[in-house]
């Protein structure tokens, strides 16, 4: 096995800068023509995922969701899997996994009125399924639903009631 | 004539692993580019870029997707299509291998913290592995000349 030759290097580099003004131009150019754009650089940061399509914020502060858990005025939903509900989560909390939402919804949402105010936690600045399930419920009629940001993590270290694992 | 059966079998695997792989990146770009905003999101899942990078890769990855694909497919541009797809891939499979050390369920973004709650992560590890296999040997045969195969690799064309 030999190499080739300079050349193939040489040509590759054309190459490579050819495709890539190709992919300049036509990444710039259906942007632009198509309706459902989007920005070239936009607002990922974890707080801005917490605003709904339409543009409302469905964050809680801790804060207010603990004085509503004090009051018993709030139904928490644990979005994350069942064994991390077990293992661990706020007290009084109902399980409903984002990810079988679909299945599960009836039997957890059992008795709780489309009136009520609902929070839904995960774990983690970056978990979306707090936000996802939110959405999910709003969907399904839930008029009232916040999300509590990075909740299982930021509700244990301010030591806030939980139910610890089995 | 059994050298001849030889180079007919090298020559059919080297453009059978050219046309797959084109095809494959033609396929992978075509409903991102219908949906740049879903592969943004996507993008984001796998949080490795800044921020200001998401949306950049999210309108112009596809389309180098698509025209590498496509270079492939018709077989000319190989040694820049080829050389490319080598980068991307091997990237995409650095990508994975990050998150999956780090228990990161791409699908959703979020961490999961109990061990092997995503059996699809392996499944997407292996199936980017394989085709980095191929983006590899690809590599190899355009780039390097085997001393007794006669490939006509567009590369030989230069004087």
């Amino acid at each position: 096995m030999t190499f080739i030759n300079s050349q193939i290097w040489t040509n590759t580099i054309k190459q490579v800068l050819i495709i890539a003004l190709i992919v300049l131009i036509a990444g710039f150019g259906s942007n632009k023509l198509r309706s459902d754009k989007i920005p070239f650089v936009e607002d990922w940061s974890a707080k801005s995922n917490l605003v709904t399509s339409s543009g409302e914020n469905l964050e809680i502060s801790l804060s207010e969701a603990s004085n509503l858990f004090k009051k018993g005025e709030a139904v928490f939903i644990d979005a994350r899997s069942r064994a991390e509900y077990d293992a661990g989560h706020v007290k009084g909390a109902k399980s409903l996994p984002y990810k079988e939402a679909d299945l599960k919804f009836i039997e957890a949402m059992a008795g709780v009125s489309e009136e009520s105010a609902i929070i839904t936690y995960c774990d983690g600045e970056t978990c979306e399924l707090s936000m996802e399930l939110a959405v999910f419920l709003r969907n399904a009629g839930y008029k009232n639903v916040k999300v509590l940001s990075n909740g299982w993590s930021a509700w244990k270290q301010n030591s806030l009631p939980v139910d610890n694992g089995k | 004539m059994k050298e001849e059966i030889r180079q007919k079998f090298s020559l059919f695997l080297y453009h059978g692993a050219r046309i797959v792989l084109g095809i494959v990146f033609v396929y992978a770009s075509y409903d991102k580019i219908l949906h740049p905003a879903a592969f943004a999101k996507v993008i984001y899942n796998y949080r490795i870029l800044p921020d200001e990078l998401i949306n950049l890769s999210a309108i112009f990855l596809p389309w180098l997707e698509l025209i590498i694909g496509s270079l492939l497919i018709i077989g000319i541009g190989l040694p820049g299509s080829v050389f490319i797809s080598n980068i991307l891939l091997i990237i995409f499979f650095c990508a994975l291998m990050y998150n999956k050390a780090r228990g990161l369920d791409i699908s959703c973004g979020c961490f999961s913290t109990s061990e092997g709650e995503a059996p699809e992560s392996t499944f997407y590890l292996l199936r980017d592995l394989s085709f980095v296999v191929i983006a590899v040997y690809l590599f190899f045969k355009v780039f390097f000349i085997s001393d007794s195969a006669g490939l006509k690799s567009p590369s030989r064309r230069t004087p």
